[in-house]
């Protein structure tokens, strides 16, 4: 049995976990930290994010107006005290990635560069060409070298949370080299892990990105908030099983027009027109389609996006990446020719419950959450461009700080051989089915895209719920071919199959639960939002038998709900 | 045996194909050189053992190795010059047309060269 | 976009731990279909066995890299259909030791980019209240490109001499060292240069620069390691002079 031990084990690595590393590390010399992630550091999914971040960096905006428009982005649902929070720890973030070498991309004085991005009044969004996350990534990644403190897992796949008493003591993870499941003793865990944007078929998420921190710790007792808020990215190629067209296209000035070359943004969003928040954008684009006035095609409907009339130059200059997989993935250049889109699956706003107590604290002591896997909520209904970035830089140093205050205040826990051999046990029978993981992923996939889109209805809700529990129900039965022990990919993918299944459930019926239409959430049968009934979080609880729900009303300070129109 | 690496073929540009000629020929030059230097070592046993040695190799029948010898030589040379001016640092982002220029400088001196060689041995 | 698509055959190189051996499957590529996704199409049709490495599908996570009838590609960008062949070949990457199927050893590779100081190296290291560092858009220009190396390895892959030296730095480690060196922000040239300026370092290239040949995001490294060479010597001629 390998045995491993750090103060502090951070689990993912991507932005907010290796950002909570350098805070942690930073914090003391004397913290041992472990970074774990199934793949590599500079291979997360935060490597895809393109826009930028937004910050109140000058002297003509202001951390009111930027936090007036998160939470007026999110439809009310953002608790306002944590996004008060949030705007204001921004631009030390942006300045600090700066002094550790971040490519941010500049105006002619040399000043780091803002330009617009949809839901925001003002052009506050700084970024490093079309790649700013893979160029944080790699900073953060770069930075984190500097800390002999700091130890990377890499290709460890964890399996389970382990927590007695309330409280959390390790966990276990399969070494991919060699097949051998690891325990982790530690004082603190960080779950730093994504989304799950992977249980839809048509998304901009990697393959990687399928909730495994969101179902360790649903399943570990803690609830997780407002997982029927699912994010639609209005501009996904079409030809490419939805790789994301960033929001800088909108920004830079594209367009989107409807079979009938109209550029019908201007029925949903009269002022902000492209660049409106991106639920609404994708409602509207998805109207269009539902309503005929969308282009039928081998790959699904879709809409136009038209860069044509920004030139060659501005393209090449500004959305290079754009550019290039656009050609790459489906033989189109945006130079000449308007792209195929439609709304995919691009984030999870909800997540694990992360403020028990203090910012990214979960309810199990010392285990925290940052990033896209927690709910603080900064983000509600909808998330704003450029702010997830933010978010997991800001709650990433947070996360990292509390973690180490708390490392110095416990002490080691003991014996985890009961744990570990349970697991092991789970494990080995892990497998002996019929059913192929992979049908079943396939089958989910269609599921969420049919019942759970932009579009929700209850009685089409509740056949996808009927759907969900089959799959479940065949999981339970699911067979590995592969017996080997290195790099078994048939396992971790069967794994991953069975956390989705897990997410996709509590969605679901969050989804059927919530009576009323409010900011990504839209019901055709409730198609008003209500605030009267539903200004509250939806939390989720697990138990043998589905998802227990219970709910928690917003924070507000300032802002009172008005009508969110643009 | 890893230097073998180094002649791998498959798939790779016609820069790495440089690469792996120009250490084919220099490994050529090296033993051409120990026999060269061989060779001349036969003047120290006197006149006539160097002349029958002359008479032995340039003669009609050497003629083709001798003319291989001279491309062997006039590629490492002139693609050494190539390398020598990019590992300085410059002229990268004209690699390519420097490559073919090189290349064909070589085959004009070879062939220049050959044809000299030929004149002299042939005695025409 | 008019449907066409033809049967082709992957013939996979396999590793089981002990013995390689070829597989081939049958896959129906259509018009748009990469050659990931004909992976991900055998693994879950025919063989749930084949391993690979793959995340982001889009071309800037680096994990797909693979020989693809002997060049080192990424599966995600390269469109099957595109390859103009019945037979498609797919081997993992050469210099680097294979752990399973197309899966290879990353750990030395990781190491080598992390022994350059592949960081930003500056005098003044407080960032309780940081500020801001004023940069030129022209002297972005001069090492942005290479900034967007995403570890693939295919150019260490292809190096002829990462493939006869063990301890050969590779070109990737390198590219990042020149990255950091050219950032007009950075003050610890001299930190790295001690690492490049060695046996195992710089002076081990002799441009084959296949490197730049083969590299899916175009960043030239064989550009950095010729400019890393001229920095290098420059630096040995001052720590020449200092010593007297």
């Amino acid at each position: 049995m390998e045995r491993i031990q750090h103060d502090i084990t951070i689990i993912g690595t991507g932005i907010a976990g290796m950002r909570a590393a350098i805070a942690a590390a930073e914090k003391s010399k004397d913290l041992s930290i472990a970074l774990i992630s199934k793949t590599y550091p500079i291979r997360c999914h935060s490597v895809c994010a393109e826009g930028g971040i937004n910050v109140a960096l000058r002297a003509d905006d202001s951390f009111e107006a930027h936090a007036w428009d998160t939470v007026k982005g999110s439809d009310f649902l953002a608790d306002q005290d944590a996004v008060e929070f949030f705007v204001r720890e921004i631009p030390k973030e942006i300045l600090r990635l700066d002094n550790w070498g971040c490519p941010w991309s500049r105006s002619i004085d040399g000043k780091i560069a803002q330009r617009i991005l949809g839901g925001h009044a003002v052009n506050r969004t700084v970024f490093a060409a079309d790649r700013t996350g893979f160029h944080i990534v790699h900073t953060l990644y770069e930075r984190s070298l500097r800390y002999p403190n700091i130890q990377k897992y890499n290709e460890f796949f964890v399996t389970s949370l382990i927590v007695e008493n309330g409280e959390i003591k390790g966990l276990t993870a399969i070494n991919l080299k060699n097949g051998e499941l690891t325990l982790f003793k530690t004082k603190v865990v960080i779950l730093a892990t994504g989304g799950a944007g992977r249980i839809y078929a048509f998304t901009s998420c990697s393959h990687i990105v399928t909730g495994d921190g969101m179902a360790l710790a649903y399943r570990a007792g803690v609830p997780l908030t407002d997982m029927e808020f699912i994010q639609f990215h209005p501009t996904g190629l079409v030809p490419a099983g939805g790789i994301l067209i960033s929001e800088a296209c909108r920004g830079e000035g594209g367009y989107l027009l409807n079979k009938n070359g109209e550029k019908f943004m201007k029925r949903y969003a009269p002022d902000l027109m492209e660049l409106a928040p991106r639920d609404i954008v994708s409602r509207a684009i998805m109207r269009e389609i539902l309503e005929g006035r969308g282009f039928e095609g081998e790959f699904g409907d879709y809409v136009l996006l038209d860069l044509t009339h920004l030139g060659e130059n501005k393209i090449k200059e500004r959305l290079p990446l754009i550019r290039e997989a656009s050609i790459k993935f489906a033989g189109i250049d945006p130079v000449s020719e308007p792209i195929p889109v439609r709304p995919t699956v691009h984030y999870t706003m909800g997540g694990v419950y992360a403020r028990f107590g203090g910012l990214t604290q979960t309810p199990v002591k010392g285990l925290f959450a940052a990033g896209e896997v927690a709910c603080i909520s900064i983000h509600g209904a909808n998330r704003l461009g450029g702010n997830a970035l933010a978010e997991c830089l800001v709650f990433g140093k947070v996360a990292g700080e509390r973690a180490a205050e708390y490392a110095g205040r416990r002490s080691m826990p003991l014996n985890l051989k009961a744990a570990y051999l349970e697991e092991e046990k789970r494990l080995s029978l892990f497998g002996e089915g019929d059913e192929s993981a992979y049908k079943i992923k396939k089958e989910l996939n269609a599921a969420m895209e049919r019942h759970f889109g932009v579009f929700r209805e209850e009685k089409n809700m509740r056949e996808g719920i009927k759907k969900i529990k089959e799959l479940k129900d065949r999981y339970s039965k699911v067979s590995i071919e592969d017996k080997s022990k290195a790099f078994n990919t048939d396992l971790t993918f069967a794994i991953e199959v069975g956390y989705m299944l897990d997410l996709a459930e509590v969605v679901a019926i969050g989804a059927l639960k919530r009576k009323e239409s409010r900011g990504a959430h839209y019901r055709l049968d409730y198609p008003k939002r209500d605030d009267s009934n539903w200004l509250k979080h939806t939390l989720a609880y697990y138990t043998k038998g589905g998802p227990r729900f219970d709910y928690l009303p917003v924070t507000i300070t300032k802002w009172e709900p008005v009508e969110r129109k643009y | 045996m890893s230097w073998l690496k180094w002649f791998e073929f498959r798939g790779k540009s016609i820069f790495h194909l440089s690469y792996s000629f120009h250490r084919l020929t220099g490994l050529v030059l090296v033993l051409y050189l120990l026999m060269h230097l061989s060779y001349l070592t036969s003047l120290t046993f006197g006149r006539e053992v160097y002349e029958a040695f002359i008479a032995t190799t340039v003669t009609p029948t050497f003629l083709i190795f001798d003319i291989l010898l001279v491309l062997v030589g006039v590629f490492h040379g002139v693609n050494g010059l190539r390398l020598v001016l990019h590992e300085f640092g410059l002229a990268y982002d004209a690699r390519r047309p420097i490559l073919y220029l090189s290349y064909i400088i070589a085959f004009i001196l070879w062939l220049y060269a050959s044809y000299k060689l030929y004149v002299f041995v042939m005695g025409v | 976009m008019v449907k066409e698509g033809k049967d082709v055959i992957f013939r996979i190189k396999r590793f089981d731990g002990e013995k390689s051996y070829w597989s081939d499957f049958v896959v129906p590529a259509q018009k748009g279909m990469t050659v990931l996704e004909g992976l991900f199409y055998i693994k879950a049709t025919y063989d749930g066995s084949l391993s690979f490495r793959a995340s982001c599908r889009m071309g800037i996570c680096g994990s797909c890299a693979v020989k693809i009838n002997d060049r080192p590609r990424l599966a995600c960008e390269t469109q099957i259909l595109q390859l103009n062949s019945s037979k498609i070949k797919i081997e993992p990457l050469d210099n680097f030791k294979v752990l399973k199927d197309l899966v290879t050893e990353f750990e030395g590779f990781f190491a080598k980019h992390e022994a350059v100081k592949p960081y930003l190296i500056r005098k003044d290291e407080s960032y309780a209240e940081p500020v801001e560092l004023i940069q030129k858009p022209e002297e972005l220009q001069v090492y942005y490109d290479f900034s967007f190396c995403i570890k693939c390895g295919a150019c260490f892959s292809v190096c002829p001499a990462a493939a006869t030296r063990e301890d050969y730095l590779g070109p990737a480690a390198m590219a990042a060292a020149y990255r950091f060196n050219a950032d007009s922000r950075d003050e610890g040239r001299y930190f790295r240069l001690a690492t490049i300026c060695s046996d195992g370092g710089v002076w081990r290239c002799h441009f084959a620069a296949e490197c730049s040949e083969v590299c899916p995001k175009n960043i030239e490294p064989a550009k950095a390691i010729q400019k890393l060479r001229f920095q290098s010597a420059v630096y040995m001629i001052n720590r020449a002079f200092k010593r007297w």
